[in-house]
Protein backbone atom coordinates (compact mmCIF):
# COMPACT_ATOMS: atom_id res chain seq x y z
CA UNK A 1 0.00 0.00 0.00
CA UNK A 2 1.13 3.72 -0.70
CA UNK A 3 3.84 4.71 -3.30
CA UNK A 4 7.01 2.81 -3.93
CA UNK A 5 9.12 3.31 -1.11
CA UNK A 6 12.92 2.03 -2.45
CA UNK A 7 14.96 0.55 0.38
CA UNK A 8 18.36 1.03 1.06
CA UNK A 9 19.60 -2.43 0.20
CA UNK A 10 17.89 -1.90 -3.05
CA UNK A 11 19.08 1.47 -3.44
CA UNK A 12 21.82 2.15 -6.01
CA UNK A 13 23.33 5.78 -6.90
CA UNK A 14 22.79 8.39 -5.51
CA UNK A 15 19.94 7.59 -3.42
CA UNK A 16 22.25 4.86 -1.98
CA UNK A 17 25.17 7.42 -1.23
CA UNK A 18 22.22 9.77 0.45
CA UNK A 19 21.02 6.99 2.32
CA UNK A 20 24.52 5.68 3.53
CA UNK A 21 25.96 9.70 4.08
CA UNK A 22 22.67 9.83 6.40
CA UNK A 23 23.49 7.00 8.76
CA UNK A 24 26.80 8.99 9.07
CA UNK A 25 24.60 11.95 10.83
CA UNK A 26 24.77 12.98 14.54
CA UNK A 27 21.76 11.49 15.60
CA UNK A 28 21.35 10.66 19.85
CA UNK A 29 21.36 6.76 20.21
CA UNK A 30 17.37 6.69 20.64
CA UNK A 31 16.71 7.77 17.23
CA UNK A 32 18.75 5.21 15.37
CA UNK A 33 16.55 2.06 14.31
CA UNK A 34 17.75 -1.16 15.55
CA UNK A 35 17.22 -2.03 11.52
CA UNK A 36 20.94 -0.14 11.52
CA UNK A 37 19.75 1.17 7.82
CA UNK A 38 18.42 4.05 7.00
CA UNK A 39 15.06 5.56 9.24
CA UNK A 40 12.03 4.73 7.41
CA UNK A 41 11.26 8.56 7.35
CA UNK A 42 14.46 9.27 4.89
CA UNK A 43 13.28 6.17 2.90
CA UNK A 44 10.02 7.15 2.71
CA UNK A 45 11.30 9.97 0.57
CA UNK A 46 13.10 7.80 -1.93
CA UNK A 47 11.41 8.42 -5.17
CA UNK A 48 13.35 12.16 -5.06
CA UNK A 49 16.60 12.12 -3.33
CA UNK A 50 17.30 15.42 -4.00
CA UNK A 51 14.37 16.43 -1.75
CA UNK A 52 15.90 14.02 1.00
CA UNK A 53 19.03 16.61 1.52
CA UNK A 54 16.36 19.78 1.63
CA UNK A 55 13.77 18.21 4.08
CA UNK A 56 16.26 16.52 6.40
CA UNK A 57 18.83 19.61 6.61
CA UNK A 58 15.77 21.62 7.47
CA UNK A 59 15.22 19.26 10.45
CA UNK A 60 18.82 19.48 11.56
CA UNK A 61 17.81 23.20 11.72
CA UNK A 62 14.26 22.56 14.17
CA UNK A 63 15.16 19.58 15.74
CA UNK A 64 19.09 19.75 16.97
CA UNK A 65 18.75 23.43 18.08
CA UNK A 66 16.59 25.56 20.70
CA UNK A 67 15.42 27.82 21.87
CA UNK A 68 12.93 24.86 22.67
CA UNK A 69 14.43 21.53 24.68
CA UNK A 70 14.40 18.61 23.33
CA UNK A 71 11.27 17.20 25.09
CA UNK A 72 9.61 20.69 24.14
CA UNK A 73 10.32 19.87 20.32
CA UNK A 74 9.14 15.51 20.97
CA UNK A 75 6.17 17.08 22.89
CA UNK A 76 5.43 19.54 19.28
CA UNK A 77 6.34 16.93 17.36
CA UNK A 78 4.13 14.01 18.96
CA UNK A 79 1.10 16.08 19.08
CA UNK A 80 1.52 17.09 15.53
CA UNK A 81 1.32 13.55 14.96
CA UNK A 82 -1.15 12.74 16.91
CA UNK A 83 -3.76 15.29 15.58
CA UNK A 84 -2.76 14.62 11.80
CA UNK A 85 -3.38 10.93 13.35
CA UNK A 86 -0.11 9.20 11.75
CA UNK A 87 1.77 6.97 13.10
CA UNK A 88 5.16 8.24 12.31
CA UNK B 1 11.66 18.70 35.73
CA UNK B 2 8.26 18.98 36.04
CA UNK B 3 8.05 22.10 37.91
CA UNK B 4 4.85 24.63 37.30
CA UNK B 5 7.15 27.04 34.82
CA UNK B 6 7.68 23.87 32.80
CA UNK B 7 4.14 22.56 32.72
CA UNK B 8 3.14 25.90 31.95
CA UNK B 9 5.48 26.01 29.20
CA UNK B 10 4.09 22.54 27.94
CA UNK B 11 0.29 23.75 28.15
CA UNK B 12 1.14 27.08 26.43
CA UNK B 13 2.94 24.90 23.45
CA UNK B 14 0.08 21.92 23.29
CA UNK B 15 -2.35 24.75 22.56
CA UNK B 16 -0.23 26.78 19.92
CA UNK B 17 0.71 23.42 18.25
CA UNK B 18 -3.02 22.27 17.99
CA UNK B 19 -4.16 25.35 16.31
CA UNK B 20 -1.17 25.62 14.05
CA UNK B 21 -2.17 21.96 13.05
CA UNK B 22 -5.71 22.72 12.68
CA UNK B 23 -6.46 26.12 11.45
CA UNK B 24 -3.93 28.43 11.71
CA UNK B 25 -5.85 31.62 10.68
CA UNK B 26 -7.53 31.47 13.37
CA UNK B 27 -4.50 32.46 15.57
CA UNK B 28 -4.51 35.72 17.00
CA UNK B 29 -2.85 38.59 18.80
CA UNK B 30 -4.24 37.06 21.79
CA UNK B 31 -3.02 33.71 21.38
CA UNK B 32 0.84 35.68 21.07
CA UNK B 33 -0.16 37.05 24.49
CA UNK B 34 -1.48 33.69 26.45
CA UNK B 35 1.71 32.03 24.91
CA UNK B 36 3.98 34.88 26.68
CA UNK B 37 2.40 34.15 29.84
CA UNK B 38 2.89 30.61 29.62
CA UNK B 39 6.59 31.57 29.81
CA UNK B 40 7.06 31.06 25.93
CA UNK B 41 9.09 34.16 24.20
CA UNK B 42 8.49 35.10 20.27
CA UNK B 43 11.54 33.01 19.42
CA UNK B 44 9.57 29.71 21.14
CA UNK B 45 6.91 30.71 19.33
CA UNK B 46 8.80 30.90 16.44
CA UNK B 47 10.24 27.38 17.10
CA UNK B 48 7.17 25.80 17.77
CA UNK B 49 5.53 27.12 14.72
CA UNK B 50 7.77 26.35 12.55
CA UNK B 51 8.75 22.25 13.97
CA UNK B 52 4.76 21.83 13.89
CA UNK B 53 4.51 22.88 10.31
CA UNK B 54 7.81 20.60 9.30
CA UNK B 55 6.22 17.80 11.07
CA UNK B 56 2.86 18.39 9.23
CA UNK B 57 5.34 17.69 6.40
CA UNK B 58 6.95 14.05 7.68
CA UNK B 59 3.02 12.95 8.71
CA UNK B 60 2.02 13.27 5.12
CA UNK B 61 4.86 11.70 3.46
CA UNK B 62 4.59 9.00 5.82
CA UNK B 63 1.03 8.57 4.95
CA UNK B 64 1.72 8.86 1.12
CA UNK B 65 4.18 6.07 0.96
CA UNK B 66 2.46 3.94 4.46
CA UNK B 67 6.03 4.28 5.93
CA UNK B 68 6.21 1.37 8.12
CA UNK B 69 7.60 1.86 11.72
CA UNK B 70 11.40 1.57 12.76
CA UNK B 71 11.04 0.23 15.65
CA UNK B 72 8.92 -2.60 18.05
CA UNK B 73 5.98 -0.57 20.34
CA UNK B 74 4.92 -2.17 23.17
CA UNK B 75 1.73 0.16 22.95
CA UNK B 76 0.00 -0.36 19.45
CA UNK B 77 -0.60 2.97 18.17
CA UNK B 78 -3.83 4.06 17.56
CA UNK B 79 -5.18 3.29 14.33
CA UNK B 80 -6.49 6.77 12.21
CA UNK B 81 -10.08 6.86 11.57
CA UNK B 82 -10.79 7.59 7.46
CA UNK B 83 -13.90 8.50 8.87
CA UNK B 84 -12.75 11.61 10.49
CA UNK B 85 -13.77 14.93 8.85
CA UNK B 86 -11.01 17.10 6.70
CA UNK B 87 -9.70 20.11 8.27
CA UNK B 88 -11.81 23.22 7.58
CA UNK B 89 -10.77 25.44 5.32
CA UNK B 90 -9.89 29.66 5.94
CA UNK B 91 -12.50 32.04 5.33
CA UNK B 92 -10.41 34.60 3.52
CA UNK B 93 -6.80 35.31 3.40
CA UNK B 94 -4.95 36.41 6.39
CA UNK B 95 -3.37 39.34 5.25
CA UNK B 96 -0.49 41.91 7.17
CA UNK B 97 3.10 41.42 8.22
CA UNK B 98 4.80 38.66 10.19
CA UNK B 99 4.09 39.50 13.70
CA UNK B 100 7.39 37.50 14.01
CA UNK B 101 9.74 37.59 11.27
CA UNK B 102 11.66 34.33 9.84
CA UNK B 103 14.81 36.16 9.80
CA UNK B 104 15.02 35.59 13.31
CA UNK B 105 16.02 31.71 12.84
CA UNK B 106 18.08 32.56 9.58
CA UNK B 107 19.74 28.57 9.43
CA UNK B 108 15.61 27.52 9.22
CA UNK B 109 14.85 30.52 7.12
CA UNK B 110 17.33 29.35 4.69
CA UNK B 111 16.97 25.62 4.85
CA UNK B 112 13.11 26.45 3.97
CA UNK B 113 14.15 28.05 1.00
CA UNK B 114 16.70 25.66 -0.34
CA UNK B 115 13.24 23.04 -0.17
CA UNK B 116 10.81 25.65 -1.50
CA UNK B 117 13.29 26.32 -4.84
CA UNK B 118 13.72 22.45 -4.98
CA UNK B 119 9.66 21.68 -5.07
CA UNK B 120 8.66 24.79 -7.21
CA UNK B 121 11.45 25.65 -9.81
CA UNK B 122 11.62 22.53 -11.37
CA UNK B 123 9.88 21.28 -14.93
CA UNK B 124 9.61 17.36 -13.78
CA UNK B 125 7.74 15.19 -12.98
CA UNK B 126 5.33 17.67 -12.60
CA UNK B 127 5.33 21.07 -15.06
CA UNK B 128 6.25 24.15 -12.91
CA UNK B 129 2.40 25.19 -13.98
CA UNK B 130 0.84 22.77 -12.23
CA UNK B 131 3.31 22.97 -9.22
CA UNK B 132 1.92 26.64 -9.03
CA UNK B 133 -1.66 25.57 -9.30
CA UNK B 134 -1.32 23.36 -6.40
CA UNK B 135 0.88 25.77 -4.44
CA UNK B 136 -2.12 28.28 -5.28
CA UNK B 137 -4.95 26.08 -3.79
CA UNK B 138 -3.18 25.14 -0.74
CA UNK B 139 -2.49 29.02 -0.32
CA UNK B 140 -6.13 29.39 -0.59
CA UNK B 141 -7.43 26.30 1.81
CA UNK B 142 -4.70 27.46 4.53
CA UNK B 143 -5.89 31.56 4.23
CA UNK B 144 -2.14 32.13 3.05
CA UNK B 145 -2.88 36.24 1.44
CA UNK B 146 0.75 36.31 0.01
CA UNK B 147 -0.41 33.99 -2.94
CA UNK B 148 -3.11 35.07 -5.45
CA UNK B 149 -5.99 32.80 -5.72
CA UNK B 150 -6.41 30.28 -8.43
CA UNK B 151 -9.28 31.18 -10.25
CA UNK B 152 -7.56 32.85 -12.62
CA UNK B 153 -6.12 29.37 -13.97
CA UNK B 154 -7.81 27.07 -16.75
CA UNK B 155 -9.57 24.50 -15.35
CA UNK B 156 -8.84 21.28 -16.98
CA UNK B 157 -9.70 17.74 -15.86
CA UNK B 158 -5.93 17.28 -14.88
CA UNK B 159 -5.79 20.09 -12.65
CA UNK B 160 -8.52 18.98 -11.20
CA UNK B 161 -7.54 15.50 -10.02
CA UNK B 162 -4.48 17.43 -8.89
CA UNK B 163 -6.49 19.59 -6.83
CA UNK B 164 -8.49 16.69 -5.65
CA UNK B 165 -5.28 15.05 -4.60
CA UNK B 166 -3.33 18.03 -3.07
CA UNK B 167 -6.65 18.36 -0.73
CA UNK B 168 -6.69 15.07 0.63
CA UNK B 169 -3.02 15.84 1.30
CA UNK B 170 -3.67 19.15 3.19
CA UNK B 171 -6.82 18.78 4.50
CA UNK B 172 -7.06 14.94 5.58
CA UNK B 173 -3.88 13.24 5.23
CA UNK B 174 -5.17 10.27 7.43
CA UNK B 175 -7.89 9.61 4.38
CA UNK B 176 -5.03 9.22 1.84
CA UNK B 177 -4.97 5.07 0.23
CA UNK B 178 -4.32 3.84 -3.00
CA UNK B 179 -7.63 5.00 -4.57
CA UNK B 180 -6.14 8.71 -3.37
CA UNK B 181 -3.94 8.24 -6.98
CA UNK B 182 -6.43 6.30 -9.11
CA UNK B 183 -7.31 9.26 -10.93
CA UNK B 184 -4.07 10.96 -11.68
CA UNK B 185 -2.24 7.10 -12.59
CA UNK B 186 -5.57 6.44 -15.26
CA UNK B 187 -3.69 9.39 -16.97
CA UNK B 188 -0.54 8.04 -16.96
CA UNK B 189 0.92 9.55 -13.59
CA UNK B 190 3.77 7.17 -12.15
CA UNK B 191 4.92 6.90 -8.61
CA UNK B 192 7.57 9.22 -9.14
CA UNK B 193 5.14 11.71 -10.84
CA UNK B 194 2.29 10.93 -7.81
CA UNK B 195 5.15 11.60 -5.22
CA UNK B 196 6.56 14.90 -6.68
CA UNK B 197 2.34 16.27 -7.05
CA UNK B 198 2.19 14.78 -2.83
CA UNK B 199 5.59 16.59 -2.13
CA UNK B 200 4.57 20.28 -3.81
CA UNK B 201 1.29 19.92 -1.81
CA UNK B 202 2.79 19.26 1.35
CA UNK B 203 6.04 21.83 1.21
CA UNK B 204 3.44 24.60 -0.33
CA UNK B 205 1.42 23.17 3.33
CA UNK B 206 4.56 23.75 5.42
CA UNK B 207 5.36 27.34 3.79
CA UNK B 208 1.90 28.27 4.24
CA UNK B 209 0.78 27.35 7.42
CA UNK B 210 4.19 29.22 8.51
CA UNK B 211 3.20 32.56 7.20
CA UNK B 212 -0.22 32.19 7.93
CA UNK B 213 0.37 31.20 11.60
CA UNK B 214 2.73 34.09 12.43
CA UNK B 215 0.65 36.19 10.27
CA UNK B 216 -2.16 35.66 12.45
CA UNK B 217 -0.81 36.32 15.65
CA UNK B 218 -0.58 40.24 14.61
CA UNK B 219 -4.16 40.18 14.45
CA UNK B 220 -6.25 41.72 16.78
CA UNK B 221 -8.75 38.69 16.63
CA UNK B 222 -9.66 36.14 13.84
Amino acid sequence: MGLTIIGHEAATGVLRDIYDRMLERPLPAVYRPAHGRAPGIIQAHSLDPELIGKVFGTSSTLNGAGPLSWPERELVNALTSRLNQCFY
Amino acid sequence: MHDAATTSRMRGLAELVTIVTEAPWTLSRTHRDRSHEAGLGDEDILHAIMLSSYFGHLNRIADVVAVPLDYQVQVEPPHADPSVEPWPTAPGPVVGRLAIELERRPTTANALAAWRSHAFERNAPLTRRQRHVIARWVALWLGDGGISRPDDLTANPLDDDLRILAEQVTLAPWKLDDRSFDRLRASGFDDAALFDACVVASTAGVLSRITVALTALGRERS
